[in-house]
């Protein structure tokens, strides 16, 4: 694979400061001025990351909770600003790290399309062409007239993962949001991220359905307490990261997507 | 190969590059407009009641005020209720914009969590929705004064650039406030005492010429002094505002506009792992 490089990932670290309080307050700030008490928090979130992502590949970030793969998914994003190092950029980059979001519940699921195209970085244009296609992959039939706060759980990601997938970046990051509706929407859904495959067009997957990331993807990167820990072809990476679970292929993983 | 379409290296405190922030905030127009359509849709204010409550929250406490003056004053007349509504309204502008603007950052986890998106988009559409509910307060306040038989002159024009200072007030207040509140997220309790106190210390109860010098001399420290004053006179009255009012609203405007987007900006990059 020769390819254009997509993503460049140099020397990446990520440090950063947050409250300890889920709310922090001026009153809570005022009381503990005299006792000193600590308000902030230092996470070393990514240290020393090494990655390149190159148009054609589908790579799949896999981890144990708090690996970083959320982190690194952001900071690629420009979400978060990287501590040291730098990341290059070579082309629009769309992000999918959760579903539905910018979506008002008060509004109907027509306006909420609108909307969530507006907040991905669409253009009105566009979204007008697709809005047919949109609504027919949701399946949410005259419900899309409806506001989003009768929605059931399945319809709202339903309807979110169809507004997400019409977005045709050069980069799309998609960060365990293939969880959407029932069964067979999600085989609709991950027939529609594989369609996305393409040489032009370089996809990072992060997941824990390990099944799912064999199948589709041609390169893994395999993250560990914020550090690159292997880097490779899917199976052999797969495989390394699940011995080191010391769980095996249970079902456990590879059952939800 | 091309070179790179974005690049994100640590950064230093300070502000981001400005021209390709103000483009890409300009870019982001569309979504601005819907983003703050559903606010306005969310709180009722697209429809025909909705509407009427926006005209009739501030008619009946201009009502309950002027009330007030003519118990504690024995006297008043029409001039004073117009003075009473239209400032009534200006000030609704400013303190909805702030009363926005508090939770616009901390209200937007999921957007600002999830997609990269300049940040001051949220207090700014906070302004603009503060922005839809005054208009049509305005063209009661015309209705109101046709009806008072108040005069109608060129000078009354003078109250379009004090909404602009107005609204660049606005801007800068809502920017300021939203950003505090990520840090101290009980700023927003305090809010309602610092409106209600804006609110007695600005001309809207009284005329700023009634005022006595004294007392007066504190108000170079009210923002909201200088513009409200400018603001009754063109309006209400129909004569051209004092120059040295006018200026000093405006510089108060650029002040707390330029110090609260410094702040924002520099600061806005550490919002995704404040929230």
């Amino acid at each position: 694979m020769t390819n254009e490089i997509a993503v460049s990932v140099r020397g990446l670290g990520l440090t950063y400061t947050t409250a300890i309080d889920r709310r922090p307050t001026l009153k809570g700030r005022v009381k503990s001025l005299g006792r000193g008490g600590k308000q902030t928090r230092v996470i070393h979130a990514l240290d020393d990351i090494n990655l390149d992502v190159e148009y054609g590949q589908v790579l799949g970030v896999i981890g144990a909770n708090g690996a970083g793969k959320s982190s690194l998914m952001r900071v690629i994003a420009g979400i978060i600003p990287p501590t040291q190092g730098r990341i290059e950029v070579f082309g629009s980059v769309s992000t999918l790290l959760a579903l539905g979001v910018g979506f008002n519940p008060s509004m109907s699921g027509r306006a909420n399309v609108v909307l969530g195209g507006l907040a991905a970085g669409m253009t009105r244009d566009q979204i007008e062409d697709h809005f047919q296609e949109i609504a027919d992959f949701s399946e949410l039939g005259d419900a899309i007239d409806a506001p989003m706060r009768t929605y059931s759980s399945g319809m709202f990601s339903r309807l979110a993962f169809s507004v997400a997938a019409t977005v045709r970046p050069d980069i799309l990051i998609v960060d365990e949001a293939l969880s959407a509706g029932d069964a067979k929407f999600k085989e609709k859904s991950l027939n529609r991220i594989k369609e996305l495959r393409s040489d032009d067009r370089a996809l990072i997957l992060v997941s824990h359905a390990m099944a799912t990331l064999r199948e589709m993807c041609n390169d893994i990167a395999w993250l560990h307490k914020g550090k690159l820990v292997q880097r490779g072809e899917p199976n052999a990476t797969i495989d390394a990261y699940q011995e080191f679970l010391k769980v095996g292929k249970s079902a456990a993983i590879d059952e939800d997507v | 190969m091309s070179a790179p379409t974005q690049v994100y290296e640590p950064f230093r405190a300070g502000l981001p590059p400005l021209s390709r922030y103000v483009k890409s905030l300009w870019g982001r127009r569309a979504f601005i407009s819907e983003f703050s359509k559903s606010e306005l849709h969310e709180q009722h204010f697209d429809s025909v009641f909705g509407q009427l409550w926006l005209i009739l929250n501030p008619l009946l406490l201009s009502g309950v005020y002027f009330l007030l003056i003519v118990i504690i004053r024995g006297s008043s007349d029409s001039t004073r209720y117009a003075h009473l509504t239209a400032s009534l309204f200006l000030f609704y502008l400013i303190s909805n914009s702030l009363v926005g603007g508090v939770k616009s950052i901390t209200a937007g986890q999921r957007l600002i969590l999830n997609t990269s998106f300049p940040r001051i988009m949220l207090p700014v559409s906070a302004v603009i929705i503060a922005i839809f509910k005054f208009l049509p307060t305005m063209v009661v306040f015309l209705v109101i004064k046709a009806i008072l038989g108040l005069p109608f002159t060129w000078e009354m024009l003078w109250a379009i650039p004090v909404f602009m200072i107005a609204i660049l007030l606005a801007l800068g207040l809502a920017v300021t406030i939203s950003c505090i509140n990520v840090y101290f997220r009980d700023i927003a309790s305090f809010l309602p005492y610092l409106t209600r106190t804006l609110l007695y210390l600005s001309p809207i109860l009284y005329e700023a010429s009634a005022l006595k010098p004294n007392l007066r001399a504190f108000e170079v420290f009210n923002p909201l002094f200088p513009l409200l004053e400018s603001w009754s006179l063109s309006l209400v009255h129909g004569q051209a505002p004092h120059a040295s009012s006018l200026l000093a609203g405006l510089a108060w405007a650029i002040g707390i506009f330029l110090i609260g987007t410094y702040f924002f900006l520099s600061r806005e990059r550490e919002f995704a792992v404040r929230l």
